[in-house]
């Protein structure tokens, strides 16, 4: 029986590429740099989305309604959990839950704790009203062994402590009874308590803290609204936002606009580095496959005198094509993603965007998308080049070689 | 087995046309050994590119076991070549990234279903003497060992025909005469054997001889490829 498989295909591709080395490794580099740049652009956009995605849902809100004049510092508060304080009179609260399409409205209050002997840290400190809370209250359901009492806290993922601490706040000792999972938002940056605790801290702070802390009475920072199902959150926020003047409303789509805006200029410089590589690099790559070709026309010519068909010489080529792409991507995509787990706190923090590693899933649609492009370029580049040489006559080309 | 009819091959340039092959009827038998003697630029080599199916006539028939080539798409050529001819060229015309075994071993990637196997490219390597040398990459081979390695290559897929392109031209006269008795050996296995070369010596080892002058096929080669070469000086 033939075992004629014993030097395939296969073989002959992994020679040919090993035994060209130096100008393979170059053609690798290009490609690894073009999938890199591609992989980078959609891996920071896509781990802004789950990052807001996952915030968002942690919130448990469809709007956020603060004061006018600090809508920004609202944002902030939500993106990257920056400490502010502010606030507006809580009867827009009263007329928030009146207002149609709005099925649920809690209350918030914002403090910018101290970096002082008497802080932990400088933290963004939310205060919960227990009674109609839907953030902290989902996550509680999540984690029945946890109640949020007295003094009790409950912390953001990036807070560096453990469950049982004690941390003072104003010089008011609290309690940390539970942890959040990441979200990559400012509330990993946050210490939620209850509002009655905050207003025991608030009265104890002229005597116990550095900096008396104030909490004007009936004034909350902000009201987290819930709409009802099939409801459109923005036809509810611009209802708000006209019945109750001096107030501005944040969405998940506006939050996302902000975002993709912070991300703009990285992915214009990103998208604009890909598509320069991209143009200079299929010319460059015909190019280089071109001279290959041509340095191998006498080798495909032998190939099809000892009996190859025009379509396993086209094959072949573009398998080593395809071969130099995918080594390209691969060691591209893994060396941009090194980078950028490595240096994801300091990516997020530098372009001011909430940021975590977005799901497997989009991993493998980012890399699969920066492969499938980078293979593509490879096949174009080395098409034309591949039907030229088979065009040739192989007995001429041989015995233009022999001579 | 091997027939060609009426056979002309011309290639035109930018002021004439040149007429490499100009009306050869040849017929080769099976288990013939068959030599065409010539002097460079006779269009004995083009004759045998067309013999092998690797350029088509311009005009003429040429026939392999009875199939018209000419008729055939240039995908079934190739798979004829495959699987009826083993081709020596000139120069070896092996792969440089592959080893010996390697080179032995390529037509089979275009023949699956023949008898090529890793078991019988080392037995034919062994048959032309270069069992010590399997793993050795072209650049490290002599002239001669090449040439070996591209005889073994010819025959791995068991072709009925061998054709060859000046296969003693770049060797020793030791190495010649080892080169022609593998040949001969091969012929009384049964292989049919058609050979293109300028030089005389190789006479011997035909059954029939044929010349080539200016493109046309000489049937009485003894009186004239010495008498030709002598009034032709620098042949």
């Amino acid at each position: 029986m033939s075992n004629s498989h014993e030097f395939g295909f296969f073989r002959l591709l992994v020679r040919n590429l090993s035994n060209r080395s130096y100008r393979n490794i170059a053609t690798i580099f290009v490609f690894a740099f073009i999938a890199a740049t591609l992989f980078s652009s959609q891996y920071l956009m896509n781990g802004a989305q789950a990052s807001l995605d996952t915030g968002m849902s942690r919130m448990g809100a469809d709007i956020l309604v603060v004061p006018e004049e600090y809508a920004a510092a609202g944002q902030t508060v939500i993106l990257s959990g920056q400490p502010s304080s502010f606030f507006f009179n809580d009867s827009s609260y009263e007329k928030i839950s009146r207002i149609p399409g709005v099925a649920k409205a809690s209350p918030q209050i914002y403090i910018a704790t101290l970096f002082a002997s008497c802080c932990a840290a400088p933290l963004q400190m939310i205060a919960i009203d227990p009674e109609n809370d839907f953030t902290i209250s989902t996550w509680l359901k999540e984690n029945p062994g946890v109640k949020l009492g007295k003094d009790d806290i409950i912390i953001g993922s990036a807070v560096i402590q453990d469950v049982g601490n004690d941390l003072p706040f104003y010089g008011h000792t609290f309690h940390v009874v539970g942890i959040l999972k990441q979200t990559g938002m400012g509330v990993d940056n946050s210490v939620f308590t209850r509002f009655e605790d905050a207003y025991v801290m608030a009265d104890e702070s002229e005597l116990k803290a550095v900096k008396k802390l104030t909490i004007p009475p009936r004034m909350v920072s902000a009201v987290l609204v819930k709409v009802d199902p099939g409801t459109s959150p923005s036809a509810v926020a611009r209802e708000i936002q006209d019945q109750i003047p001096g107030t501005k409303t944040i969405t998940p789509n506006g939050l996302l606009n902000t975002v993709s805006g912070q991300l703009g200029a990285v992915r214009r410089l990103l998208n604009g580095t890909t598509l320069a590589v991209t143009i200079v690099s299929i010319p460059l790559l015909a190019f280089i496959s071109a001279m290959v070709a041509h340095e191998r026309r006498r080798e495909i010519a032998i190939l099809r005198a000892l009996g190859a068909t025009k379509t396993y010489v086209v094959r072949l080529m573009l398998a080593e094509s395809f071969s130099i792409a995918i080594i390209g991507s691969l060691i591209g995509i893994g060396g941009a993603m090194v980078v950028l787990v490595f240096f994801q706190d300091f990516i997020a923090t530098s372009l001011k965007i909430p940021f975590i590693i977005p799901s497997p899933l989009a991993l493998l649609v980012d890399g699969g998308t920066a492969l499938f492009l980078c293979a593509g370029i490879g096949g174009i580049a080395s098409l034309y080049p591949a039907i030229l040489i088979n065009r040739s006559e192989p007995y001429e080309t041989i015995r233009k070689g022999e001579s | 087995m091997i027939e060609a009819r009426g056979v002309t091959k011309s290639f035109s340039t930018n002021s004439s046309e040149i007429v490499a092959v100009n009306d050869v009827y040849l017929a080769v038998k099976p288990g013939e050994f068959v030599l065409i003697l010539g002097r460079s630029g006779s269009g004995k080599s083009t004759l045998l590119a067309m013999l092998a199916g690797l350029i088509r006539p311009t005009t003429g028939v040429v026939r392999i076991h009875g199939n018209e080539i000419g008729n055939l798409s240039e995908d079934k050529t190739a798979e004829v070549r495959a699987k009826e001819i083993g081709f020596v060229f000139q120069f070896s015309g092996l792969i440089p990234t592959i080893t010996a075994l390697e080179n032995v071993m390529l037509p089979t990637l275009f023949c699956p279903d023949g008898p090529g196997s890793r078991l019988r490219a080392v037995e034919l390597l062994r048959k032309v003497g270069l069992s010590e040398r399997t793993d050795a990459y072209p650049s490290t081979l002599s002239s001669g060992e090449m040439k070996r390695v591209a005889i073994a290559r010819a025959l791995i897929n068991g072709p009925p025909i061998l054709i060859a392109d000046e296969p003693t031209g770049d060797l020793d006269v030791d190495t010649e005469i080892e080169i022609m008795e593998l040949f001969k050996d091969l012929n009384r296995e049964g292989t049919t054997i058609v050979v293109v070369t300028h030089n005389p010596d190789l006479v011997p080892y035909a059954t029939r001889t044929y010349g080539m002058v200016k493109g046309k096929l000489v049937k009485n080669p003894e009186s004239f490829c010495f008498r030709t070469w002598k009034a032709e000086p620098g042949a």
